[in-house]
C-alpha cells in the first residue's frame, strides 16, 4: 500500500506499507470457539466443512457419502461419517477511549490509541474477521459500521482519522455499558484507554459481563509515568478543569509513581478476577513491538 | 546569665514574619495534566480561597524558627559571670626566644605558650585591660592596654618565634614600666624558663609564671669556623657539637661545601659535653661551608633520645677567599715593607720607583698600592697604604715636618691594632698632617695624627705620617702583625670579617659613594634592597638578620659615574671589602647560643621571685565573663546546614544517587548481574 494510494480521508501518518505487510502475518486469537455468521477461518462450535477432523458418528440415511470413512469400513465393515470442525468468522470489538484525558502527552496518547486500534483492526481484517469499532466519549459509545476483509482497511483508517478527543468529562462506565448493550455477536473485545476514571473497575466489570475475550490496553504517556514536574504547581485536569496544588519534588514524584504502580496492580488484579487481559502500554512503545511482542506475549494475538 | 546586647533580641520579630510567610497562600503556576485522578491523593498543600491558610506542620518552618531564635541570641551575646582569676590590668609577656621553637610539646613551645595565654584570657575581668609583650630578639609591645578580647587574641597569635637569644630582661623591664601605670596590675609571663641566668631586673608588681616544655634533649652545633693556615693554602674547618641531653647520644655530623656533601662523621656525645671536630679536607674554591646534625642510626634504630630543637642543628661558615692579591710598592724600596708583605699568604708583591709610576701600566690590576715617601698627583681608585706623604694630597694635608712631638694614646680597640703593642714605639721624625674628614686616628700625636685610616671615596686607605725607617717599628714584633692587620682591612683578608653574626645583629656593608645601595639576598631567597642612608655614604647597615643561613650582598652600581666626593669619618669596623656584582659579600648568621640550645625548662620560680609578694588587691579583681555566642553560632551553622539539606533534599538525593553510581564495587556488581 503506497501512501499516495490512501484515500484523502485517511491520515497518512497512521501506517506505512511495510508495517501493514507485517500485520498480515498476524491473526487475532480467540480463546474459545465462537458462533459466527459467515464462513471464516475461526473454529466454530458447529461441525462443518474444514480440514480439521474432530469426531466420528454412525452413518444415517441421507448423509453425504463424501464424508464416509472408507478405510474404517474396510476394517470394521461398518459405515462411519467423519465429522470436521466448522470454520466461521468472528466479530472483533475495538473500543477507543476518546475522552479529553487522552489528549496530549509525549508521544500523544490519542494518536497512539488510533494507530494501535488501526493496527489491531487490520490484523482482524487480515484474518477474515468482522471488525466493530467504537469510540467512547461522554456517556456513550459511538459505533462505526462493522467491516470485513482487508479491502475495508481504508474505511477503518478513515473512521479513525476523524476521531478527536471530546471536551468535557467522560463517563467510562456508562460508555462501556452502552456498548455492551449493543453487542450481538461475541468475540475479542479490545479497549484502548488511559482508564483515568474513578469508576474504572466497574467499567471493566461491564465489559467482562459481555462474555467477550476482553483485553484492556492501558495506555499511558511518559509524562504520566514519570511526570517532569518541579516546584509549586497547580495541576489542572483536562477533562474536568479541576485544579490540584502540589509541591513537586522527588518525594512527591516517588509517591506518585508508587501510587500509579499500586493503581495498575489493582487494575490487573481486578482484570484477572474478571478474566480480562490487562496490558499496560507506554506510548513510547513502538507500534510494531506492541503488536508483535507485547500483545503476543499477553496472548492477545498469535502468529 | 545576661545579655551583652539585649537590643539584638529585636531580631526575634523575624519569627512572626516567618510564620506569616508560611500562612500566606502560595501563588502557583498552572500546569495542565491529563487527569488529576492520581494526584488528588498526594496533595500536600490545602487549597484555600482566602489569601491566608491554616498553618501546617512543617520541618522547614520549625528549622527556620529555630534559626531565627539562635541568630537573635548570637547577636545578643549571652554570657555568665564568675570571679576573675587575674588582675584588672594585666601585662602578658610571651617568651619568643629561639628555645621556644623546641618541639617537645606539640606542636612547639611557642604555640603551646600562645594557647596557654589564650586560655588565661578567660580569667581576665570583663573590663580588664591587657598589654601583650613579645620577648623575641627585642621586647616588642604587640597590644597596649587593649580591652577587646578579639584584638588581644589576635595580638597573641601574631607573636612569632625568634631565632635569637633572649633572657627576658628587656621584656620584664618593659612589662614593669607598663604595669606601674595602673594600680594593682599584674605581670603574667609565659615562658619555658630555659635561661642560664636569671633576668637582671626587679619588678614592682606581682609576677605570675606559666611554663611550657617538658624535655631537655637537644644537640646543637655550638661553633663553626673556617680558618686558613699561615701559608694560606689550606682551609681548616672547626666544628663544635654540644649535647645538652642527660644521656649519651649518637649523631651524624654532615659537612657540605657550597651545598655539596663533603664528609660525614658519626659522633657519640656524653651527657652535657661538647665534642670538637677538625676537618681539613675542604675542597678548594668552596665559599660556603654548612654543617648539619642528623640522627645517627645503629642499624635501623636511632641512637639516643630525639633532638627537640632543629633550629641549632645547622650552621654555616664563610670560607676566607684564597684569591691571589697583588700589591704594588711605589718608592725607593724598603726591605721592611717588602719582607712584611712577603710573609702574607696569597699576596704577590710588585715594585716600582716614583719615576716609573707615570709609565706603569695595569695599575687597575693591583689590589693595594703602597706609596712609600711618594704620592702621585692623581691618586688611583684603589686601596692605598701611604708612608710619609711628602706633600698635600687627597690622602691628607701636610703641614710640615716635625722632629719633636708627643705620641698620643693608641686606639687599642681599633682593628688595625689588634694584637699590636705600640707602647715602646719610638719615632724620630714625622710629617705633620691634618686628620682628613674620612679618616679615624689610629695613632694620634701631639701635633697631628701619626697614623690614621678610613674609607676614602669608598676605598680603604691607611696613612702613616712617618717613614718607618725613622722609627723602630720595623724592629718590633708588632710590625708584621700590624701589616697583617692592614692587609686584613685594606685587602679584605681579615679573618674576623668572616665570623658569623648572631641573629638580629646589624652588619655594616661597605659601599662605594657613587653606588645606589646594596641588594641583599636572604637565606630564603627573598631580596632586600637597601639604599644608602645619605649621599656619598660609605656603608649601609643591614639589620634584617633574623633568618639563620647565608646572606649575599651585592652593591648596586651607579648607572653613570657621578664622581661625588665622599667624606665619612666612619671606618669599616668589620673590615669587609666592598661587595661587587662579580664578587658579592657573603656573611653567615648562626645561632651559637648555649642559653637557647640548652632547652631544659625551668619551673618559673626565679621569675616569680622577681616580682613583689603583695597579692593582687581583691578590690581590683573583677568578674570574668564566659560568652556563649561561639556555641550558639556553631549550633546556628549546624541548623542552617540541616535546613538547607531539607530544602534541597532533591539535590542531595541526586548527589547521593550519583555517588552510589560512582561506587566501583556496585558498578561491577551491576555489570556482573
Amino acid at each position: 500500500m503506497k501512501r499516495e494510494l490512501l484515500p484523502s480521508s485517511v491520515d497518512p501518518t497512521v501506517f506505512d506499507e511495510a508495517f501493514l505487510r507485517q500485520l498480515e502475518r498476524l491473526m487475532l486469537v480467540t480463546k474459545k470457539a465462537v458462533r459466527g455468521g459467515m464462513k471464516g477461518v475461526r473454529r466454530s462450535v458447529k461441525r462443518g466443512q474444514s480440514v480439521e477432523f474432530t469426531d466420528y458418528r454412525n452413518y444415517t440415511l441421507g448423509d453425504d457419502l463424501r464424508a464416509l470413512d472408507w478405510n474404517l469400513y474396510a476394517r470394521l465393515e461398518k459405515l462411519f461419517i467423519k465429522l470436521f470442525i466448522e470454520e466461521e468468522d468472528v466479530n472483533v470489538h475495538i473500543l477507543v477511549d476518546a475522552s479529553a484525558s487522552m489528549e496530549g502527552g509525549a508521544p500523544d496518547k490519542m494518536l497512539f490509541a488510533k494507530r494501535a486500534a488501526a493496527a489491531l483492526a487490520y490484523v482482524g481484517l487480515a484474518s477474515y474477521d468482522r471488525i466493530s469499532m467504537a469510540v467512547l466519549q461522554g456517556r456513550v459509545a459511538r459505533r462505526f459500521p462493522s467491516v470485513r476483509g482487508t479491502g475495508r482497511v481504508f474505511q477503518v483508517l478513515a473512521d479513525l482519522s476523524g476521531v478527536q478527543p471530546a471536551p468535557g468529562p467522560t463517563d467510562l462506565v456508562s460508555a462501556c455499558r452502552h456498548y455492551a448493550a449493543q453487542i450481538t455477536q461475541r468475540g475479542p473485545l479490545l479497549l484502548i484507554s488511559d482508564l483515568f476514571d474513578a469508576n474504572v473497575e466497574r467499567a471493566i466489570s461491564e465489559l467482562a459481563g459481555t462474555r467477550c475475550d476482553v483485553a484492556i490496553l492501558h495506555t499511558l504517556s511518559t509524562d504520566e509515568l514519570d511526570p517532569p514536574l518541579e516546584g509549586d504547581l497547580r495541576l489542572v485536569d483536562r477533562e474536568t478543569g479541576d485544579g490540584v496544588n502540589v509541591t513537586a519534588d522527588l518525594y512527591t514524584i516517588d509517591a506518585y509513581k508508587s501510587r500509579l504502580a499500586a493503581w495498575q496492580a489493582r487494575l490487573e488484579e481486578v482484570s484477572t478476577k474478571r478474566r480480562v487481559a490487562y496490558v499496560p502500554i507506554p506510548t513510547t512503545l513502538p507500534l510494531a513491538d506492541l503488536v508483535f511482542a507485547e500483545l503476543r506475549r499477553r496472548n492477545v494475538v498469535a502468529a | 546569665m545576661g545579655l551583652l546586647a539585649p537590643l539584638a533580641l529585636i531580631g526575634l520579630i523575624t519569627i512572626p514574619i516567618i510564620v506569616a510567610f508560611y500562612m500566606l497562600r502560595l501563588r502557583r503556576p498552572s500546569q495542565p495534566v491529563s487527569s488529576t485522578f492520581l494526584w488528588q491523593q498526594l496533595v500536600r498543600d490545602v487549597e484555600a480561597n482566602a489569601p491566608w491558610q491554616r498553618l501546617k506542620r512543617s520541618l522547614l518552618l520549625l528549622l527556620q524558627l529555630l534559626l531565627a531564635l539562635l541568630l537573635a541570641f548570637v547577636v545578643a551575646r549571652p554570657f555568665s559571670e564568675h570571679p576573675a582569676g587575674l588582675a584588672r590590668d594585666l601585662v602578658l609577656v610571651i617568651d619568643a626566644s629561639a628555645s621556644m621553637s623546641a618541639t617537645d610539646v606539640f606542636p612547639d613551645r611557642l604555640t603551646a605558650a600562645k594557647r596557654l595565654a589564650q586560655e588565661q584570657l578567660a580569667q581576665v575581668p570583663s573590663d580588664g585591660r591587657v598589654s601583650v609583650i613579645a620577648a623575641g630578639d627585642t621586647a616588642r609591645v604587640v597590644a597596649n592596654e587593649a580591652t577587646d578580647r578579639g584584638r588581644i587574641s589576635q595580638a597573641i597569635e601574631s607573636v612569632t618565634a625568634s631565632t635569637s637569644a633572649s633572657d627576658l630582661t628587656d621584656a620584664l623591664k618593659l612589662a614593669n614600666s607598663l604595669a606601674k601605670r595602673a594600680r594593682g596590675a599584674e605581670v603574667l609571663v609565659v615562658t619555658d624558663d630555659a635561661f642560664s641566668a636569671s633576668p637582671d631586673v626587679v619588678l614592682e608588681v606581682p609576677v605570675r609564671v606559666l611554663t611550657v616544655g617538658r624535655e631537655r634533649d637537644n644537640q646543637a652545633i655550638a661553633a663553626l669556623a673556617v680558618r686558613a693556615d699561615p701559608s694560606g693554602l689550606k682551609r681548616t674547618l672547626f666544628v663544635s657539637v654540644a649535647n645538652y641531653s642527660g644521656s649519651i647520644v649518637g649523631r651524624s655530623l654532615q659537612i657540605l661545601a657550597d651545598g655539596v656533601p663533603v664528609t660525614a662523621r658519626d659522633l657519640y656525645l656524653d651527657p652535657l659535653t661538647r665534642a670538637d671536630v677538625v676537618i681539613d679536607e675542604l675542597p678548594p674554591g668552596a665559599s660556603v661551608v654548612e654543617a648539619r646534625l642528623a640522627p645517627a642510626t645503629d642499624g635501623d634504630e636511632p641512637s639516643g633520645p630525639p633532638d627537640y630543637m632543629p633550629l641549632d642543628d645547622a650552621a654555616w661558615a664563610i670560607v676566607p677567599p684564597d684569591r691571589l692579591r697583588r700589591v704594588l710598592l711605589v718608592g725607593p724600596g724598603n726591605v721592611y715593607i717588602q719582607n712584611a708583605f712577603a710573609l702574607l699568604p696569597n699576596v704577590e708583591l710588585y715594585g716600582a720607583t716614583a719615576a716609573q709610576w707615570p709609565t706603569t701600566t695595569g695599575k687597575d690590576k693591583f689590589d693595594l698600592i703602597v706609596f712609600d715617601g711618594f704620592v702621585p698627583p692623581d691618586l688611583p681608585n684603589k686601596p692605598i697604604l701611604a708612608f710619609a706623604p711628602p706633600q698635600t694630597s687627597p690622602l691628607g694635608v701636610v703641614l710640615g715636618t716635625l722632629d719633636e712631638f708627643g705620641m698620643g694614646q693608641p686606639a687599642v680597640n681599633d682593628p688595625l691594632l689588634r694584637g699590636v703593642d705600640l707602647t715602646r714605639l719610638h719615632i724620630a721624625r714625622t710629617q705633620q698632617m691634618e686628620l682628613p674628614a674620612w679618616a679615624r686616628a689610629v695613632l694620634p700625636g701631639s701635633d697631628g695624627p701619626l697614623m690614621y685610616a678610613g674609607l676614602r671615596d669608598g676605598q680603604p686607605t691607611a696613612v702613616f705620617a712617618f717613614d718607618i725607617s725613622d722609627s723602630d717599628l720595623p724592629l718590633q714584633v708588632a710590625w708584621p702583625i700590624m701589616v697583617s692587620n692592614l692587609a686584613g682591612e685594606l685587602l679584605g683578608l681579615n679573618a674576623a670579617a668572616l665570623d658569623p653574626l648572631a641573629p638580629s645583629s646589624p652588619i655594616d656593608i661597605p659601599i662605594t659613594p657613587d653606588s645606589q645601595g646594596v641588594r641583599v639576598t636572604l637565606p630564603d631567597g627573598t631580596v632586600e634592597t637597601l639604599p644608602p642612608g645619605a649621599t656619598g655614604a660609605s656603608s649601609v647597615t643591614f639589620v634584617t638578620t633574623r633568618q639563620l643561613g647565608v646572606y649575599r650582598a651585592e652593591v648596586i652600581p651607579a648607572p653613570a659615574p657621578s664622581g661625588s666626593p665622599g667624606a665619612s669619618p666612619r671606618s669599616s669596623p668589620s673590615g669587609l671589602g666592598v661587595a661587587t656584582e662579580d664578587e658579592p659579600l657573603l656573611f653567615a648568621v648562626d645561632l651559637f647560643s648555649s642559653d637557647e640550645s640548652n632547652i631544659r625548662p625551668g619551673d618559673g620560680a626565679r621569675l616569680t621571685a622577681l616580682g613583689t609578694d603583695v597579692p593582687v588587691d581583691p578590690a581590683n579583681v573583677g568578674t570574668a565573663r564566659d560568652e556563649f555566642w561561639p556555641l550558639l553560632a556553631a549550633l546556628t551553622l549546624l541548623f542552617l546546614v540541616i535546613e538547607w539539606l531539607v530544602y534541597e533534599r532533591d539535590g542531595a538525593r541526586r548527589v547521593l544517587n550519583g555517588l552510589r553510581g560512582l561506587n566501583p564495587l556496585r558498578r561491577s556488581a551491576g555489570k556482573a548481574a
